[in-house]
């Protein structure tokens, strides 16, 4: 299922400045993401979770460039992507495309559903007019939108389906990645089910590959292969979707998979939850050595004082704890 | 003791789109010391409900069109706005998912608290000051004298919300209603608030009605369920009966739609199709029939009564039988 390697982040570092003052002087930087390093293959779904705040989004844009890079290297199919301009920047850019959380907001409401699936392939101005309704009308059975829905307007649309519309939009040029941030978050139960799994099935006929972004961890461990955990900027932790949850090695993302609460009253009554003291603290002034030691129940003097290494635990699970 | 009992309560919104029947003659009861969960799709008169109990609903829009909601007896819909303001906030509190709304961005945490101190117990300003540093402890928020002169917008949701958790249960209420007071928090800090009301829910022996989507809270918290559907409690009975046997297909599709823990590699999700009903437009029958796999003929003709199969537990299917068989098989 899994191929070879699609993209490659090295040490990536997207900070944004903080200005104060009527000269809007630099006073510092929200590190929102400050070094991070992890690969997806060809065909796999990386899952990346984390409070708000920690950086997904950020690095999910900062993958697609819709967010320059600080520091760091993005590879794309081995080509270092942060060093094309001009057409090839296009070109490459044009394989990875994003769905968002808000269904209502990233859609314009007073665009027909037709028009907003083949504004990616107008503005690629590649294909004629017949050709792109040609298109539409193909792209719209793939994500399951009647086709008598093409002339309707997108805010006569549910959720549900106008997350199928955000979907048909970011294939449309065929990508090879999409970014899915949050793209569930606002949905109902029921309706997040049917997106999944249009989302699987469409990785099965299209060969895609996902970023797929959430807070609902047991979502992202049904959607993924591995799962990497942020928090403040950084990767805690990185493994297997079931070595994450069964084998957690961080105390963050031990944290964070004991507070999710699971739908049986029967295993609810027997966990024990680890309820993690205090927020996390602002990516503008973190706190030195280990980011989590504020929060952490290991925490040792040694532990605000290094930084733990990103270390290769056991074969493919990584986390960045000393003591791990 | 019953604390509270809603008889066939009937709420809709003149709209201009029509008349939304948002909810549409539900009935139970609740005791005194229980923890009821409510779940259901967006849409399905969850907070609708809540806001008729606290009479919160801004007529002439909404309409309570028939019913009863008897607060330990009284009807609350019978009393003037005088009785009703004495009820609400004293002996009935209320949490909101958005504390940034509820709260008021231009007063103090401290002035807010002191303010329904006084107003409801006739507390001294000192008094007053006193009891809100206290609650604030209470809620788990560290360093509360200082916390007072704080104003909303300088605390983290997770602070906000456990705030709206001190004004909800400054006059000692015996009755919280809580709509959806984690959704908009992280997992994390959502731990924190669900195990802070399981204490107080404990301590204060608190009776609450939690509002949620997530089936996972619930699981954790109720003791009772209601799942309602597009204004309807299709379902109700004992927490664990609902998630171990549920008889009703929507709680059936609910729960099916839930990744499991135990699933392998590669497994579908049980979605259900389609999606809600127009509220403007129910249909005559039950008005889960266009995306139930159980729906036959007779479910289009009319409204399923609420059926008790025992144990506590009620549903509203003309087909419950069948899904228990289902099971089965
Ligand atoms: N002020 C209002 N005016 C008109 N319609 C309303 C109003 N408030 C609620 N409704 C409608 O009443 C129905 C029930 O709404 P309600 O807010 O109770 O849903 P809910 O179950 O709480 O949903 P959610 O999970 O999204 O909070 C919906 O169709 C809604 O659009
Ligand atoms: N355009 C921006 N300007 C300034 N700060 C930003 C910007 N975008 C994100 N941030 C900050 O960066 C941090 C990480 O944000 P984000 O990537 O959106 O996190 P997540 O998606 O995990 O919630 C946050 O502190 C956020 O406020
Ligand atoms: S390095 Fe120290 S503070 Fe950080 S997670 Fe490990 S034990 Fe906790
Ligand atoms: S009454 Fe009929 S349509 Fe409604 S839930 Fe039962 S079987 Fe399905
Ligand atoms: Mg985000
Ligand atoms: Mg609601």
């Amino acid at each position: 299922m899994s191929g070879d390697v699609l993209i490659e982040v090295r040490g990536l570092r997207t900070y944004f400045p903080i200005r104060r003052g009527l000269l809007r002087t630099k006073v510092g930087d929200v590190k929102a993401v400050d070094g991070v390093s992890f690969h997806i293959r060809r065909g796999e779904t990386l899952g990346l979770v984390g409070e708000s705040g920690s950086g997904k989004t950020t690095v999910g844009r900062s993958l697609l460039r819709l967010q320059e890079p600080t520091a760091g290297a993005i590879f794309v199919d081995g080509v270092d992507f942060l060093a094309l301009s001009g057409a090839k920047l296009r070109q490459t850019r044009r394989r990875l495309q994003m769905v968002f959380q808000d269904p209502y907001a990233s859609l314009n409401p007073r665009m027909k559903v037709e028009d907003l699936i083949a504004e990616p392939l107008q503005i690629q101005g590649v294909l004629r007019r017949a050709a792109i309704r040609a298109r539409v009308a193909e792209l719209m059975d793939l994500v399951g939108l009647p086709a008598q829905a093409r002339g309707r307007y997108a805010h006569e649309f549910s959720g549900g389906q106008r997350q199928r519309i955000g979907i048909a939009r970011a294939l449309a040029l065929n990508p090879d990645l999409i970014v899915c941030d949050e793209a569930i978050a606002s949905l109902d139960v029921s309706i997040q089910a049917q997106i999944v799994n249009l989302l699987e099935d469409l990785q099965q006929q299209l060969g895609l590959t996902y970023l797929f972004i959430a807070h609902d961890l047991s979502m992202v461990r049904h959607i993924s292969d591995r799962i990497a955990v942020m928090y403040l900027g950084k990767i805690m932790e990185l493994a297997d979707r079931d070595a994450i949850h069964e084998r957690p090695l961080h105390p963050y993302t031990q944290a964070l998979i004991s507070a999710i609460p699971v739908p049986d009253p029967d295993l609810e009554a027997a966990r024990e939850h680890i309820v993690l003291e205090g927020d996390m603290p602002s990516p503008a002034s973190p706190p030195p050595g280990c980011v989590f030691s504020t929060r952490c129940r290991f925490a040792q003097p040694r532990c605000s004082a290094e930084v733990p290494d990103w270390r290769e635990v056991s074969p493919g699970h990584f986390a960045a704890c000393h003591f791990a | 003791m019953t604390m509270l009992e809603i008889r066939d309560l009937a709420v809709s919104f003149a709209t201009e789109g029509g008349t939304v029947r948002a909810v549409n003659g539900i009935s139970y009861a609740l005791k005194e010391g229980e923890v009821l969960g409510v779940v259901g799709e967006s849409g399905s008169g969850k907070s609708v409900h809540a806001l008729a109990v606290m009479q919160l609903l801004s007529p002439p829009a909404a309409r309570v069109e028939t019913g009863e909601i008897r607060f330990r007896g009284t009807d609350l819909l019978r009393l003037d706005d005088r009785a009703m303001r004495a009820v609400r906030g004293r002996q009935i509190g209320m949490i909101f998912q958005d504390p940034i709304s509820s709260l008021n961005p231009v007063y103090t945490v401290g002035f807010q608290l002191c303010e329904v101190l006084r107003l409801h117990l006739g507390l001294s300003r000192r008094n007053a000051t006193t009891c809100a540093a206290e609650l604030l402890s209470l809620v788990g928020i560290p360093d509360a004298r200082q916390r007072l002169a704080s104003y909303p917008h300088e605390l983290s949701g997770g602070m906000r919300q456990r705030v709206m958790i001190a004004l909800a249960i400054a006059c000692n209420p015996s009755l919280v209603i809580a709509d959806e007071p984690t959704t908009a928090l992280d997992v994390t800090i959502q731990a924190q608030i669900v195990a802070l009301i399981k204490r107080l829910q404990r301590d204060m022996n608190l009776t609450v009605i939690w509002i949620s989507h997530d089936l996972g809270v619930i699981a954790g918290l109720a003791q009772t369920v209601n799942v309602m559907y597009a204004g309807h409690i299709v379902e109700r009975g004992p927490v664990r009966s609902i998630y171990k046997d549920p008889r009703h297909p929507y709680t059936v599709g609910l729960l099916g739609s839930l990744p499991r823990l135990d699933e392998t590699v590669g497994g579908r999700l049980r979605s259900i199709p389609g999606r809600p009903p127009d509220m403007t437009q129910l249909p005559p029958g039950c008005p889960f029939a266009a995306r139930c796999p159980q729906a036959s003929e007779r479910c289009g003709a009319g409204m399923p009564p609420v059926e008790d199969v025992g144990d506590g537990h009620s549903v509203r299917c003309w087909h419950w039988r069948d899904v228990v068989a289902a099971r089965a098989a």
